[in-house]
């Protein structure tokens, strides 16, 4: 038997109990999570990496967005803590959104795995928690230092044994201590899982994990370029517009396609705002690769490799590449519009493949005292999407994130409020030679006897979705409260009887009805 | 149903109980021999225009070979795929709905998540009640279950006026809050009742008490979507059994793997959904239980799909939510959520059909597409072209070109090694080298999917039992076995009809649960013990309809607790009469140590919550022995053949000797490797291991010391 030792059989065997192993860590993770966003909208990734910080696995079930920054998490930790700074034992600890996430609310923990006295790889998982202070999310804050915690770049253990420090530092700075230090002692709990299984592996196989990673990545990588390679050469570009504050944003791409590379570049883009909107370089690169994959190749797996012919670009100080302090929570309002102008840029290359642009999700935060105990709930709602050469957008759900709604009943256990519906808003895609999905249409009433916080992530109330194609766009999103329309940038306190009305765009048409 | 409540006057003969399961190709049935456990095996084609014609054939083959009448029958167990089927092939009842004002659009609306993140083109399921059977009520109850809006009589006319305009049959009332307050689902059911005599109704607080409206919609609208179908169903049955002149009562299994009446069957037949399932996997555990061991991996590999469930101290884990008429195969997300408890199994895209093919990286992948039956594997000669897992089995020697399906069909050793090697030639490897992988990367899929399973509950490989049974099962399961390194595997006899079996010997089983999220240093203990006790007496009510033994049924109180803020739950299980001690402490002490279990450390300052309350009621375990009737391992342990068999630990073929199995006498010990045949499978055992047949005729592999 010829059979060697990475053969695409042993490879295939190999990698399947790699994928099961960070799913198993990932399991553990979600089973023990305080944070709704997790449990319901999967709003968390756990990563394996290689001594290098290439990324070898990934959990399946997480967001686009954690897919492109977390391997990144990894190395910038490595360029702080060089491995001859570690020890086993140790769990390091950030939330800067220039070296995480892209925004403070996603903690991040990365633990490196020793083997025989020496770093083979690193465990990371990051996830959103369920508080990180300040003031809540939204997209009237004009630095960071409103958005909450700052965790730098630390070590939470050090061979093995807790800093109280950190920890104290960070429980006295969110609302709710025990939920927030719970979900980290989970990610750490997640790592410790990831790093035993890996261990059982490599025993098994004798193998060593760079050699593994390598194949990996290098046949990864050859099928991104294939896929990239099938296009042809060029520059393509879209424009596409956001709402905006006192004016619209704008975002312009350009795609190079140059054989086997795709770079996407973004000159031409609005400047930084004292808003939260602004987007770190980690989330433009990983929003973009995202739209890239599921264009193109959405069968390759995510790993270091299939990201590696795709590079980004976008002049420092623009809101695709903003200067500290810039405030990013609701970075993914900008982040989630780089897929759809990526395909809509590709438009007339693919008119068979690319979906017409619609509209990411919106949210509503609230949090305050009922009956004796402080809440904060958040919650997503999702909008329509764009159409297709051949077929209709899909009405009412998650793109490019993959957010997902909570229960009417799940809502009203947790926090005093009424929901006085949940419905599919009728006519709201565009029309087209295909239609674009419908919106929704969501309305409660806040029965709370203490007034509460209130703040919301809307997008597309101003500049609806584009059709592609002759198609007509979506109709835009709508926020009122009492009936009267209101800015979705400030904070609203909520009293008995208010009533909350949120309508999401529809998404756009494709073609000429 | 007619069945009279006695049973029919025995005589001096033996009592007979019938198990009949109705399968794709085959509708299977067996007797048995009340006392003696001695079996008789029926078989005939499934009918599918009218299942009932397949099970009188069988039941009247049954009859005749056991020179018996119908008197002596004193019950008929069956297991059914109907309502799956109805599901997937969306034959159900034309069903309305009626919801809460502001919540028609539930069913479409879903949860909003896509299960495909990078698949852009994504196909949802379709809602089973179209909008236009949809009614809003504004009659509303708040979180606590306290009235915000009464139901007034104008509201029900309003919604029985639009029941009548939609013509429906069905109808499922789902309304918020309903888990904690049914006062208005039930108004509307009586009501509706009294208007439509005909109209199959399903109530969200009784199908599935429990938060979460979408997925309780969902249920309910099942439950009432396939009611009218399954109704129609187990009456023609009943009429089929009474017409074999047999006077017992009908029973059928439910997906928790218990069984219940038919009367009670057709109020929730949703509670079936898993049936045919849940009967091979208690069959597997009652294996397990009669050689001694109670905890089992039940391992089942057919055509397509294989299936593991785990079961600990002799009773199969329950899971509270099962996805139905999935769009994309095996795709986690893409099917209707069920709130049902059921035999917790898990579905790999793993099974004989499964195809080989090469992926965009360049490496092999084994599933989950499958050849199926037609064209089926290249080997079978009807057209495949594509190298599947019976092609490398057949190839490695596993398989016998001609004892398959004990000689009814030849395998084409030529076809086969044309396929592999037009992939092989791909990827730069033998015919051989091929056919090893492709049985190594399916092993490795379903150990992989076994192992994330286990770990999820929190338990470790090594301390179990595998039984393997499927037409593939004990093929592959040897090798399944070494890679989680169990210690041990059984394969059962009647592997063909093993589902069979395992409605014999299948407890009487109830349950019920309550919903209602509350601190556990807050519970209402006066709500609490009225609840549970109300849920009993109306369990009993069932079991009683079923005709068990009340005295014998142990009732336990399983409930759902986590850390408040958490989404998932963790179980404890204490005994019914427990609870009247307010059991506070107790509770707070196990909840603390299962957490402790599974994820090493508790949550300090975090307060518990209690979110359900789940009554079963269940006779205890115990296994039975089946034995054959006509003849079986009466022969001698003499080989019929030697052939050559691929050992994949040394990567070479080896001479093994093959045995005719049902020829082995009880106590027989061979050692590995070896090959025992019979009709319906092959078990397959590559490497060196004690074998030894059992005295029910089970067999056993034994591998040693886990590494």
């Amino acid at each position: 038997m010829s059979r060697n030792d990475l053969d695409p059989v042993t490879l295939e065997i190999l990698w399947t109990r790699l994928v099961s192993a960070v799913d198993e860590a990932s399991a553990a993770f979600v089973r023990t999570s305080f944070s709704t966003l997790v449990r319901e909208a999967n709003d968390f990734a756990v990563v394996l990496t290689d001594k290098e910080g290439r990324s070898v696995a990934q959990s399946s079930m997480s967001i686009p967005s954690f897919i492109g920054t977390l391997p990144a998490t990894v190395k910038h930790f490595i360029r702080h803590f060089p491995p001859e700074t570690l020890a086993p034992g140790d769990v390091l600890i950030t939330n800067d959104p220039w070296m995480g996430t892209g925004h403070i609310h996603d903690i991040t923990v990365v633990m490196p795995i020793f083997r025989d006295g020496s770093i083979h790889g690193y465990a990371a998982v990051t996830s959103h928690m369920p508080d990180i202070g300040g003031r809540l999310r939204s997209s009237g804050t004009r630095e960071i230092f409103e958005e909450g915690l700052q965790i730098p770049m630390l070590k939470l253990v050090r061979a093995g044994v807790v800093d109280d420090t950190v920890v104290a530092f960070i429980s006295q700075n969110v609302r709710v201590p025990e939920q927030t230090m719970g979900d980290v002692w989970g990610e750490v709990a997640a790592c410790r899982m990831l790093e035993g299984r890996l261990n059982e592996l490599l025993d098994d196989s004798g193998l060593d994990l760079d050699r593994l990673s390598g194949e990996i990545r290098g046949r990864s990588e050859a099928a991104m370029r294939a896929a990239v390679a099938a296009l042809p050469d060029g520059d393509y570009r879209y424009r596409l517009e956001h709402d905006g504050f006192e004016e619209r944003i704008v975002i312009q791409n350009r795609v190079e396609i140059r054989g086997d590379r795709v770079h996407i570049d973004y000159t031409g883009t609005s400047e930084q705002l004292p808003r939260s909107v602004n987007t770190v370089p980690i989330y433009t690169f990983a929003y973009t690769a995202f739209g890239v994959k599921a264009l193109l190749s959405p069968d390759i797996p995510n790993n270091e490799g299939s990201f590696l012919p795709i590079s980004t670009s976008a002049p420092e100080g623009t809101i695709l590449n903003p200067r500290y302090p810039a405030a990013s929570g609701a970075r993914g309002m900008i982040g989630h519009l780089l897929p759809v102008a990526f395909m809509a840029a590709l438009a007339d290359v693919l008119p068979d493949r690319v979906m017409a642009p619609g509209s990411a999700n919106s949210s509503f935060t609230m949090a305050g005292e009922d009956e004796g105990r402080r809440y904060a709930t958040a919650n997503f709602l999702n909008a329509g999407q764009g159409a297709f050469a051949d077929r209709d957008g899909l009405s009412v759900v998650s793109f490019p994130s993959n957010l997902g709604n909570t229960p009417i009943e799940v809502i009203e256990a947790g926090a005093p409020v009424r929901v006085l519906h949940r419905a599919v808003r009728p006519g709201s895609g565009g029309g087209g030679a295909h239609r674009g999905g419908d919106g929704l249409d969501f309305a409660f009433e806040f029965v709370g006897d203490t007034p509460a916080v209130c703040s919301f992530l809307m997008t597309r109330l101003k500049a609806a979705p584009p059709g592609l194609a002759g198609g007509d766009p979506g109709v835009v999103g709508r926020l009122t409260l009492n009936g009267t329309d209101i800015d979705p940038a400030d904070h609203w306190i909520l009293k008995k009887g208010d009533r909350v009305v949120m309508q999401t765009a529809g998404g756009g048409g494709y073609g000429k009805a | 149903m007619n069945a009279p409540a006695s049973l029919p006057a025995a005589g001096t003969a033996p009592r007979l109980r019938i198990a009949v399961d109705i399968g794709g190709t085959f509708t299977d049935g067996i007797a048995e021999e009340s006392g003696t456990g001695r079996i008789w095996v029926g078989k005939c084609l499934t009918t599918p225009a009218d299942p009932g014609e397949g099970v009188s054939e069988v039941i009247a083959q049954l009859l005749d070979k056991m020179a018996a009448d119908g008197e002596r029958v004193e019950e008929v167990v069956h297991g059914t795929t109907l309502v799956t089927n109805t599901l997937i092939e969306r034959r159900g009842a034309p069903t309305g709905l009626v919801v809460t004002k502001g919540t028609r659009d539930t069913l479409d609306i879903a949860r909003e998540v896509r299960y495909d993140l990078y698949d852009l083109r994504l196909e949802l399921p379709e809602p089973l009640v179209p909008g236009e059977a949809r009614a809003e009520v504004g009659a509303r109850m708040d979180r606590t279950g306290a009235e915000i809006t009464p139901l007034d009589e104008a509201m029900v006319e309003a919604v029985a006026d639009a029941i009548g305009a939609m013509g429906v049959s069905a109808v499922a009332v789902c309304l918020l809050h309903a888990y904690v307050n049914e006062a208005h689902e039930e108004a509307l059911g009586k009501a509706l009742a009294a208007r439509f005599p005909d109209l199959a109704i399903s109530l969200s607080s009784r199908v599935a008490r429990e938060i979460r409206e979408y997925e309780r919609m969902s249920t309910t609208s099942a439950n009432a979507y396939v009611q009218p179908l399954v109704r129609d169903y187990l009456n023609a049955l009943g009429e089929r059994i009474g017409g074999a002149g047999i006077a017992g009562l009908l029973r059928i299994m439910l997906s928790s793997g218990g069984f219940t009446s038919a009367e009670a069957a057709a109020d929730t037949p949703i509670l079936l959904l898993e049936s045919g399932p849940a009967a091979g996997v208690i069959s597997a555990l009652n294996t397990g239980i009669e050689a001694g061991f109670d905890t089992i991996l039940a391992f089942d590999m057919g055509g397509t799909t294989a299936k593991a469930c785990v079961a600990t101290g002799g009773a199969p884990d329950i899971a509270h939510t099962f996805e139905a008429a999935r769009v994309k195969r095996f795709k986690k997300g893409s099917g209707l959520p069920i709130l049902i408890p059921s035999i917790d199994l898990i579905e790999i895209g793993a099974g004989g059909g499964s195809i080989a093919t090469i992926d965009a990286l360049g490496l092999l992948k084994v599933g989950p597409r499958s050849a199926g039956s037609v064209p089926g594997p290249a080997a079978y000669g009807r057209g495949g072209e594509e190298a599947t897992v019976t092609d490398a089995d057949l190839v490695l020697g596993y398989l016998d070109a001609n004892s398959f399906l004990g000689g009814e069909m030849s395998l084409r050793t030529d076809l086969a090694e044309a396929a592999l090697g037009r992939l092989g030639a791909r990827l730069g490897l033998s015919v051989t080298e091929v056919a090893a992988g492709i049985a190594d990367i399916v092993n490795e899929n379903m150990a992989a999917a076994a192992r994330v399973h286990i770990a999820e509950k929190g338990l470790d490989p090594r301390a179990f039992t595998m039984v393997a049974t499927g037409g593939a099962g004990p093929v592959h399961a040897v090798e399944v076995a070494r890679r989680l390194r169990v210690r041990r595997l059984l394969c059962p006899i009647a592997a063909g009809a093993g589902s069979c079996l395992g409605l014999l010997a299948a407890p009487p089983r109830v349950d019920r649960a309550w919903s209602k999220p509350t601190l556990l240093e807050a519970l209402d203990w006066d709500e609490v013990t009225a609840m549970l006790s109300g849920l009993r007496v109306d369990a009993e009510t069932e079991l009683t309809s079923a005709s068990a033994d009340l005295g014998a049924i142990a009732w336990s109180v399983l409930i759902e607790m986590r850390y408040a803020g958490q989404g998932s739950v963790i179980s404890i299980t204490l005994p019914y009469d427990e609870i009247a001690s307010r059991p506070v402490a107790a509770m707070r002490e196990s909840f603390e140590a299962a957490y402790r279990d599974l994820y090493g450390n508790t949550v300090p300052n975090a307060r518990i919550e209690v979110v359900t309350w789940r009554l079963t009621g269940q006779s205890g375990v115990e296994s039975r022995r089946f034995s054959w009737a006509e003849g079986r391992g009466g022969g001698a342990a003499t080989p019929k053949a030697h052939r050559e068999v691929y050992l994949p630990a040394e990567r070479r073929f080896a001479s093994a000797p093959v045995y005719d199995r049902y020829a082995l006498p009880p106590g027989t010990r061979l050692d590995g490797p070896v090959i025992l045949e019979e009709r319906e499978s092959t078990l397959v055992v590559p490497l060196t291991a004690a074998v030894e047949i059992l005295p029910d005729l089970a067999v056993c592999v034994d591998f040693g010391e886990p590494a």
